[in-house]
């Protein structure tokens, strides 16, 4: 093309500084950071490179799993011992924040009461699980009904949130409707807006419910009931392969409640007509996700 | 040279989408191919460099064989065909500049291109194409804040860095209203005329078939139904390609608002 | 009753499905209920227990030194750091490797996608615990399991937003006759960056709450002092401790979610 081409009489435009500079810059803060940390932690060369083989040489005892130890120690009843905790728990807290996300919707509720209701919901979400169990671990003792409690108390934060969303996303005809008709705040409420809201909050307590089983499993290593204490008994033993059953079973019944829970969520919102925008549903997708992982917002 | 011989296209689904085409195109040509909406037009450009595989018959641009061709060798014969999109398929969120070097992937070492690291002379290739096509003031502005006439001018760049020896274009203009589609037509034209490129589009508007090709294709239902010299044409043979009578949205129309 | 000659409809009866389904859910609700001990009672009798008297005051001076609470949570911030950055460098070709739009081939595709689905089935503490075990306690089996739950976290969110990326630059660039990862990384990389860099925001954010845990189970940072006073039974520190994590963690959010919101 060079032999061919005509020189333009525009200028070339000279390229811009600004994207460089700021590319360097943050590779300069990663990198000032990482070192930071690094010595910080003291983590030297040599623990890099030691470490992965000490990891290996934990995770091959993985394999083969113990089975026949685990289940006559009863592991799969612990298992299920975690899913009726976060079953239990997953009810206490629809329970709660159901009335309360009416009370925290900017659509039907007052300012006055709306504003501090919304930090309430804030404020749980900030508290981990676990934290509340350490609390109430003294007072209702160790076992399973300190995880219910915690977990439960914790998902009012969370399910309230989304309900409130769900709520602020509905139609109001309805409630002008009922409004129209001299009905009280209580059934619009419950006539206007309840039934449009159903479906979706619904579902968000089946997600909620698979979130709270890996939660649950996690209690049970500071004694609140459930896996947890059979995983950290066995690592204590250092028995690995019985490890490795644990673990097992633990993924098994995580995953299929999963796929069952999800199958469900999708007949219920496909059996209903959408009632919050796709934008709000990729913000709570990355929560319920970091909440799914263990890490609470 | 490109020659298309019983060439068959389905899809997955069981769709036909080509049925026994035989097409022969000389260097240099400028080959306008009509047809409605699913009479195989875009599986035809892409069956030509091997985006959509053909599933029987033989295609060859010059010497060489696109049907069962290697990954290896499509990515050589793909270098060699430049493709403008009906939608651009412009990357929004990076500068023209950097959209215009995406037609040297196919030449430029992988390393290089994956950390950026573009060679000069591709640079002052990625430039020159921007300054045939008259938009070089915009290098560094994103591709998003453009208008829909420059951003198929860089994708029209983008195929120019190629130096390609064939050009296929798939309905250029559809996304765009009656000045701009002249404006990118007659670039087309230009180009074809003066580097002498090989150049396929597919047009939905019969006036601008008229105006701009010199020969004409016609597709119905995947089969080739007319080929010829485009002086011969007629409202007649549109009604044999299309099977109904033309209609005012064939035409892109002189100020008609299309957008 | 009859005017205008049609019969009223019958109040249409609960199908047997549903009411067997009810009743299943009933069951096992009450099952479950007993199994772990329910007792409704604690919602009241709760408030009467001595013990909230041992969370106040809050021993300002106490949380307030140096080497009580402010170095252990700059341990924190250290652990958080190097994680996002393993975590989030790893994910980078992870992602692409697991998104349907750009991976290399179907294998790679499956297997990397359900190798992350049994990690993320692993709950972050167990990781945590185990790497404990693995490389000793400390801040070095934190930093191992934040990285693997930041990578698990940023995989699913980065790989979801390649799904959903224009796939037509990536066409445009294959017929350029471009290889595989240069074309990912010229035709997709560009149009996913500011979600990756606010997704690693992101992750940074939770690996600084999710610290406050980690040192439960002996993986550093803060929560070991806040493992060790709860032992004590010093719950007005671990109340005073806890305030000023969530300070912190606040001003990071608001931080964090200022830019993102520029981002995106």
């Amino acid at each position: 093309m060079t032999a061919t081409h005509t020189p333009s009489t525009v200028p070339r435009p000279s390229p811009p500084t600004g994207v460089r500079r700021r590319r360097a810059l943050i590779a300069l803060a990663l990198v000032i950071g990482g070192a930071w940390s690094l010595t910080g932690l003291d983590i030297t060369l040599a623990r890099v490179l030691g470490a992965p083989a000490d990891v290996w040489d934990i995770f091959k005892q993985l394999w083969p799993p113990a089975m026949d130890e685990a289940l006559d120690r009863g592991v799969v009843g612990k298992v299920f011992e975690s899913v009726y905790i976060a079953w239990i728990g997953t009810i206490i807290g629809a329970i709660l924040s159901l009335p309360l996300a009416f009370l925290a919707a900017t659509n039907v509720a007052p300012r006055w009461i709306r504003i501090p209701v919304r930090q309430l919901f804030n404020a749980i979400r900030a508290v981990p699980e676990l934290i509340v169990a350490v609390i109430f671990i003294p007072i209702t003792g160790l076992g399973p009904w300190a995880g219910t409690l915690a977990i439960g108390l914790h998902s009012v934060g969370t399910l309230g949130k989304w309900a409130t969303e769900a709520i602020e996303g509905v139609d109001t005809g309805p409630l002008e409707a009922i409004e129209a008709t001299g009905g009280r705040w209580v059934s619009g409420m419950r006539w206007g807006i309840l039934p449009q809201i159903m479906p979706i909050v619904a579902s968000f307590w089946l997600f909620r419910f698979e979130i709270n089983v890996r939660a649950s499993a996690v209690l049970g290593m500071i004694g609140a009931g459930g896996v947890g204490a059979e995983l950290v008994s066995q690592l204590m033993f250092r028995n690995f392969p019985a490890v490795g059953a644990v673990l097992g079973i633990t993924v098994l019944v995580v995953l299929t409640i999963d796929t069952m829970s999800a199958t469900v969520r999708r007949r219920i919102i496909a059996g209903a007509a959408r009632t919050s925008g796709p934008d709000l549903d990729a913000d709570r997708n990355a929560e319920a996700l970091a909440d799914l992982t263990g890490f609470r917002r | 040279m490109i020659r298309f011989e019983d060439v068959s296209v389905t899809y997955r689904g069981g769709v036909q989408a080509l049925r026994g085409l035989d097409l022969t195109i000389e260097d240099g040509e400028f080959i306008v191919i009509v047809g409605l909406s699913g009479a195989g037009k875009s599986t035809l450009l892409r069956a030509l460099n091997g985006l959509v595989p053909a599933t029987g018959g033989s295609i060859t641009v010059d010497d060489t064989e696109v049907v069962g061709a290697s990954a290896a060798e499509l990515r050589t014969l793909r270098s060699q065909i430049g493709m403008i999109f009906q939608t651009f398929n412009l990357v929004n969120r990076t500068s023209v500049l950097n959209n215009v070097l995406m037609g040297r992937l196919g030449t430029v070492p992988a390393w290089r291109s994956t950390l950026g690291l573009w060679p000069a002379d591709d640079r002052e290739r990625a430039m020159q194409a921007l300054e045939r096509v008259g938009i070089v003031e915009k290098a560094y502005v994103r591709a998003s804040n453009l208008s829909g006439g420059q951003q198929q001018r860089v994708g029209i760049a983008r195929a120019l860095v190629q130096e390609p020896s064939v050009m296929l274009a798939d309905e250029p203009v559809a996304s765009l209203d009656p000045v701009t589609s002249r404006q990118v037509m007659s670039d087309l034209q230009r180009i074809n005329r003066d580097l002498g490129i090989t150049t396929i589009v597919n047009l939905h508007y019969l006036d601008l078939a008229r105006e701009f090709g010199s020969r004409l294709v016609g597709l119905r239902d995947g089969v080739l139904v007319f080929d010829g010299d485009i002086a011969d044409v007629d409202d007649d043979t549109f009604m044999e390609i299309y099977g109904r009578a033309i209609r005012d949205d064939d035409l892109v129309g002189a100020e008609d608002d299309l957008t | 009753m009859s005017e205008g000659g049609i019969a009223r409809p019958v109040r249409p009866r609960p199908r047997l499905r549903t009411l067997g389904i009810t009743a299943g859910l009933l069951a096992f609700t009450v099952f479950a209920a007993r199994e772990v001990k329910f007792a409704i009672s604690t919602f009241w009798e709760v408030w009467k227990n001595p013990l909230w008297e041992k969370f106040w005051p809050v021993p300002w001076d106490w949380v307030l030194d140096r080497s009580n609470v402010i170095d252990p949570f700059v341990e924190t911030f250290q652990i958080a750091i190097l994680a996002t950055i393993i975590g989030c460098g790893l994910a980078l070709p992870i992602s692409f490797a697991m998104s349907r739009l750009t991976t290399p081939n179907r294998p790679t595709y499956l297997v990397t996608r359900s190798v992350m689905n049994v990690v993320r089935a692993v709950p972050d503490l167990f990781w945590a615990k185990l790497l404990v075990t693995a490389v000793g306690i400390g801040a070095f089996a934190g930093t191992w399991a934040l990285s693997v739950f930041s990578l698990a976290v940023m995989v699913k969110l980065f790989s979801e937003t390649i799904d959903n990326a224009d796939p037509r630059p990536l066409e445009a660039a294959r017929a350029t006759g471009s290889r595989h990862l240069p074309a990912i990384r010229i035709g997709v990389l560009p149009t996913v960056l500011p979600e990756y860099v606010a997704y690693a925001l992101y992750v940074f954010e939770l690996n600084i709450r999710a610290s406050i845990v980690l040192g439960l189970v002996g993986a550093g940072g803060i929560g070991r002092v806040l493992e060790a006073q709860r032992q004590f039974f010093r719950f007005d520190r671990v109340l005073g401790m806890l305030i000023i994590v969530f300070v912190v963690v606040f001003v990071i959010e608001q931080v964090s979610v200022a830019i993102r919101k520029r981002l995106v």
